[in-house]
């Protein structure tokens, strides 16, 4: 028993200096831009940057469309599988995995193909079309995650009786859908918002290819011209990432603080 | 005419046909419930009265409006379903209001009608708290005053009181009968339980198969009941094999000794094959016991169940169940022994297959 406690604790530590000690590294090195002591001049130097903050703003702006316009798409299609199409789940399923199967930038010269400027419906025409696109992108992107998010909180509540009972009181379809089902799966599409956020503030193929301006593209662009800062930003964008792993945890413990009582 | 009327109801999903020609008339503060076993097509006619299915023929009115092209939310009934349904986002107050909210009553008369149904189910003081805060016989009541805040013309009820344990059962089963009596309202409830629907019931209407095989008072169900699948699923029948004997003088043969019925065999003939149905209470073994007909058996077992004593007898190879209330000095018959069943000829009834 004790052995096994051992091997265990052993397994848990070389699995945490696996990870850990690159980003330890990183951060040491962050700190390393003035001569002979420790100092967050990278960092100052990355927020001081007016370009960390226009694309920062930009691809949190992205990210806030992306989260809207992807949980209006995603909500209705979960909810309405479940509650009327039982039987197209498993192709449902299928294809909002498919962005995890075929890579990101065969995903955008398929997009620049059909939605190039000389095409029947001209995105990238204009900044605003571009800006559009990269957004249906992104939600391309993190369906896999929000359709999962989404689908996980609706099995948590009985969605038919639950509309049923809606029904009979005389609510109609939107009433039904905003004021009984999306606040019951609210855990759900808040799981699914900050996992799109984590992946759109990240996201470099999409933004390049299509030439917008996003945070993605602007920690490459540092990283091959500069040399502490490129660091300072990982450490950044792992804080990001890590804030929106915490939120999701915190908002799921929050939805199993409320189980039935029987 | 008749409040609630369902009309020649037919109902199909694919090609396998769930209800059959239902027809039924339900008078105005009436309570009906529909018995019977899992897949008989209880629910599926209840929910077509909600408006949640179709039915693939026949006609479906409330206070002479047909019903048909409606939808649910436009039909003004109260559901309260199995598992509750209660808005997990909103509190007591809130999910009682939700109806005369979408309605777009008033702030005040909302406020005034959501109290009163509170304190009509006793939970006035609970009105701020959540549905996870709640146990499941307070979830069913609050789900019961929510059905009934927006004023329905039918309160339908499907199996509202199958999830919960045995004492509430009761329990509420008691309260919301008193709170249909109280508030006139007409009634469906659906449920498998056959001491709910005879407990709380004016009439019953037992399915099988998709039809309904009797329509009566508890008591006639009970008592009386039409059908073998009646008799098998409300209480604990004895089916009894017989000939008939002679049709004129009403007689029949049991295991070769002669019995005579108080039914009528009218349009049978002698040597016909026939069910008789028995109700355990009905007979006793007992040397001082009443009763006109008589039959000679053999004890099969005898177990002791607290209150009554039931003992197995086999009576020309029919095995007839009665039980006996137990008393200090009761004398539990031991298998294989020579009994004499007595009972009255009335309790003898002839029920069709």
């Amino acid at each position: 028993m004790k052995a096994q406690k051992i091997l265990a604790w052993t397994a848990i530590a070389i699995g945490a200096l696996y990870f850990l000690v690159p980003l330890i590294g990183t951060f040491e090195f962050s700190m390393r831009m003035r001569r002979d002591a420790y100092s967050f001049d990278a960092y100052h130097s990355v927020f001081s940057d007016m370009q960390f903050r226009a694309t920062f703003g930009f691809s949190m702006l992205m990210a806030l469309f992306t989260i809207v316009f992807g949980m209006l798409l995603v909500v209705p299609t979960a909810y309405w599988v479940r509650l009327r199409l039982p039987q197209a789940r498993p192709v449902v399923e299928f294809i909002t995995l498919l962005p995890l199967v075929i890579p990101a930038i065969v995903i955008v010269f398929g997009y620049l193909r059909l939605y190039n400027s000389s095409s029947w419906l001209p995105f990238t025409g204009s900044v605003a079309g571009t800006n559009m696109l990269l957004v249906l992108s992104y939600i391309t992107l993190s369906l896999p995650y929000m359709y999962r998010a989404v689908d996980t909180a609706m099995r948590a509540i009985d969605v038919r009786t639950l509309t049923e009972a809606a029904e009979s009181l005389g609510a109609k379809w939107p009433t039904i859908l905003f004021r009984c089902i999306f606040p019951n799966v609210m855990s759900g599409v808040l799981s699914g918002a900050f996992i799109t956020f984590a992946i759109v503030m990240g996201e470099f193929t999409m933004a390049a290819l299509l030439n917008r301006p996003a945070f993605g593209p602007y920690l490459q662009l540092v990283g091959a011209n500069k040399a502490y800062e490129p660091s300072a930003l990982a450490i950044i964008a792992f804080a990001i990432t890590w804030l929106s792993m915490g939120l999701l945890q915190l908002v799921s413990r929050f939805s199993k603080l409320a189980p039935a009582r029987t | 005419m008749s409040f609630l009327v369902l009309d020649h109801i037919n109902k199909s999903f694919g090609v396998t046909q769930v209800v059959k020609d239902f027809d039924m008339s339900v008078e105005k503060g009436e309570f009906i419930s529909f018995l019977g076993p899992s897949g008989c097509g209880k629910t599926t006619v209840l929910r077509m009265i909600a408006g949640f299915e179709m039915p693939s023929g026949g006609r479906i009115s409330i206070n002479g409006k047909d019903q048909n092209n409606l939808k649910t939310s436009q039909r003004n009934i109260g559901m309260v379903f199995q598992a509750y349904a209660l808005f997990p986002n909103m509190n007591v107050f809130d999910n009682v209001a939700f109806g005369l909210k979408v309605a777009g009553k008033p702030k005040a008369e909302i406020e005034a009608r959501v109290k009163e149904m509170l304190a009509l189910i006793r939970l006035d003081h609970l009105s701020d708290r959540y549905p996870y805060q709640l146990s499941g016989g307070q979830q069913q009541r609050v789900a019961l005053a929510r059905a009934l805040a927006p004023k329905p013309q039918v309160l339908l009820l499907d199996e509202p009181l199958s999830a919960l344990d045995a004492k509430i059962r009761v329990s509420l089963r008691e309260e919301i009968r008193q709170i249909q009596r109280q508030l006139g309202i007409t009634t469906v409830f659906v449920t498998h339980d056959q001491e709910e629907a005879l407990s709380i019931s004016d009439r019953i209407v037992v399915m099988n198969a998709g039809r309904a095989d009797q329509i009566g008072t508890p008591s006639e169900i009970y008592n009386r009941p039409a059908t073998r699948f009646v008799a098998s699923f409300v209480g604990t029948l004895n089916m009894i094999e017989a000939t008939v004997a002679d049709p004129a003088a009403d007689t029949v043969k049991i295991g070769g000794e002669l019995v005579g019925l108080r039914q009528s065999l009218a349009g049978r003939k002698s040597g016909d094959k026939l069910s008789l149905a028995l109700r355990p209470e009905a007979g006793s073994i007992a040397a001082n016991a009443k009763g006109d007909t008589a039959l000679a058996g053999e004890v099969v077992s005898s177990h002791f169940l607290g209150s009554v004593i039931r003992t197995k007898i086999d009576i020309g190879g029919n095995q007839v169940s009665f039980d006996m209330f137990n008393s200090p000095d009761a004398i539990i018959p031991a298998p294989g022994e020579k009994v004499t069943l007595r009972f009255a000829a009335g309790d003898l009834l002839v029920v069709e297959d």
